[in-house]
């Protein structure tokens, strides 16, 4: 079992240091997400991904990390009799992430015009627009709820709206690079999530660039909760037998050691 | 020190769970109730999605409520008739109470129905108990019109059939009190989503007679059956147990059960009591400012039932 956890763990540091670069959607454009590969296994405790790479002098960028597009059932809390807090009913989001992160150099709507933004799905009011919640009455509480809904995932560290967190240098030789080094939640679930890079000038998307990022369980995590769904019968009993088992064997310790009074 | 779990998808710092469990488990061992109420919201309160904090809280009382039936069992205090029978009113109960949710939710506002019942029911049996205990602690003459109340409910009882001696408890009663009893707690508890421990234990001691010691040992060991099966359907049909959050919780409450039986062996049954009536008056109340303050979320998981 040791072995194994630092085997795991071995997996998880080599793969900080491994980095893999993608296609690339353009010639000038490049992205490269490093560490781009989590593995979870049980000391995982989040993880930070770095997206580098070279823009046009003079644009901005924006990186878009989400995981596809589904839809969320969720409670939601109202007043009943005018005093009492409870669940009033569900929601059903479409369209939108499990996982939203948006970074950008400057403020979305400094660098990038309204109709822009709502084509590529960049920002809170833009993927509102993009989303479907059903049963809502009208655009006021599709609003309302949609807030909700963001400081709901937010609460839980998988959506983040941030400017300014992009750096970008000047090089010598007159290219611009850029770089972001951004903390990976633990929240975030296993999956594959895509790293979309805009460059952007004059308010408009003028290049795009993509690259992913892979996490994955491994090792006891990853048989655990792959037993848990495909083989819920014996791990209930598994379950179940360790839990009675962990009961009596306590007691046991606890009537030769102590119990005199 | 932190550690991943894999059905939960979330990391937790090791030391929560294990001195959740152990203060969870002394509340257990100590008064026979399994300790949902405190264990769930605590959980969810470290960023465990809500279903996955219920089911896999139910896991965890399988391991304390073996290890405080195990302590009570020891020294004689577990009414094992009594418990069956209560189980099998409480399994009728539960299947009752399933139905009830599908009929109750068809009609609308019934939750808020059921939630302001059980709310007054808590703070009833709780201010009732500390009243009556804390009057038969100072003066034992007092509570003579209250012996007088029950004379009249233990008639009737002593006029229904089939009546069987409980040996452990040292009570005679029909077959049918601890049955219909026990189905009671047992739609309440599966409409309210809780164990129903807080009812059961003032229900043993008024209504049943029983004496306070072996009511907690009685009580745990209805609690370990009523959790094996709740654990087994949650994994089973709902996939929300988190057997390594589990692991964590029982390595403190199975310890916890066992010092709070130590414990709960040296309080007099009166003061066990009032303990006991005051933590279901916080219980109480705590549930009464869940429902006022305004959630920092009103967005949560759906899911469960």
């Amino acid at each position: 079992m040791k072995k194994l956890k630092s085997a795991a763990f071995f997996v998880f540091a080599c793969s900080l240091v491994y980095a893999l670069s993608t296609g690339t959607a353009s010639a000038k454009l490049t992205s490269i997400a490093n560490h781009d590969h989590i593995t979870i296994d049980f000391f995982y405790h989040g993880s930070s991904v770095s997206v580098r790479g070279e823009a046009d002098p003079g644009t901005d960028v924006i990186i878009k990390i989400t995981d596809p597009e589904g839809h969320h059932v969720v409670n939601k809390k109202g007043k009943i009799g005018g005093m009492l807090w409870m669940n009033v009913g569900t929601l059903k989001f479409e369209k939108v992430p499990n996982f939203y992160a948006v970074y950008s150099t400057r403020k979305l709507e400094d660098i990038l015009s309204q109709e822009e933004r709502e084509k590529y799905v960049i920002g809170y009011p833009e993927l509102e627009k993009h989303a479907e919640i059903t049963p809502i009455a009208n655009e006021e509480e599709k609003a309302t709820w949609f807030n909700e809904f963001v400081k709901f995932k937010e609460d839980s560290h998988v959506y983040a709206l941030s400017s300014g967190a992009i750096s970008t240098t000047m090089q010598p030789d007159g290219r611009q690079t850029y770089y972001i080094l951004t903390d990976w939640p633990y929240q975030a679930a296993p999956g594959k999530y895509q790293v979309a890079v805009y460059a952007v000038k004059n308010k408009k998307v003028v290049e795009q660039a993509e690259s992913t990022v892979f996490v994955e369980q491994v090792g006891v995590v990853k048989a655990l909760s792959s037993m848990a769904k495909n083989n819920a019968a014996l791990y209930g009993f598994l379950s179940i037998g360790i839990a009675l088992s962990a009961g009596f064997g306590v007691g046991l310790v606890f009537r030769k050691s102590g119990g005199s009074h | 020190m932190h550690l991943y779990l894999p059905v939960a998808l979330t990391s937790i710092n090791i030391l929560i769970p294990v001195g959740l469990g152990l203060a969870v488990g002394l509340l257990s061992g100590l008064f026979g109730v399994g300790g949902g109420f405190l264990m769930t919201p605590l959980l969810i309160m470290c960023g465990i999605p809500s279903t996955i904090a219920a089911a896999t809280d139910s896991n965890q009382i399988v391991a304390a409520s073996t290890s405080g039936t195990y302590a009570h069992w020891r020294v004689g205090n577990v009414d094992f008739k009594m418990g069956l029978y209560l189980l099998g009113g409480g399994f009728v109960g539960g299947l009752l109470g399933v139905e009830g949710i599908k009929m109750l939710s068809a009609m609308g506002n019934a939750g808020f129905v059921i939630k302001i019942t059980y709310v007054l029911m808590l703070g009833i049996v709780g201010t009732y108990m500390l009243i009556e205990s804390i009057q038969s602690m100072r003066n034992r003459k007092t509570d003579e019109t209250a012996m007088n109340k029950e004379t009249r409910i233990s008639t009737f009882l002593k006029s229904l059939p089939f009546q069987t001696r409980f040996e452990k408890s040292g009570v005679t009663h029909s077959v049918l009190v601890p049955l219909v009893l026990g189905c009671l707690v047992g739609i309440l508890a599966a409409i309210m989503g809780v164990g129903g421990g807080f009812l059961m234990v003032p229900i043993m001691f008024y209504i049943l007679r029983m004496p306070m010691h072996v009511i907690v040992g009685t009580s745990l060991f209805q609690i370990l059956f009523t959790c094996i099966e709740v654990t087994f359907l949650q994994s089973y049909t709902n996939h929300t147990v988190d057997f390594t959050l589990a692991v964590l919780l029982l390595l403190g409450s199975t310890i916890g059960a066992q010092v709070g039986a130590v414990f709960g062996r040296k309080l007099k049954g009166e003061q066990l009591k009032i303990l006991l009536a005051l933590i279901v008056l916080v219980v109480t109340v705590k549930i009464i400012f869940e429902l006022t303050l305004t959630p920092s979320l009103l967005i949560s998981q759906a899911g469960g039932h």
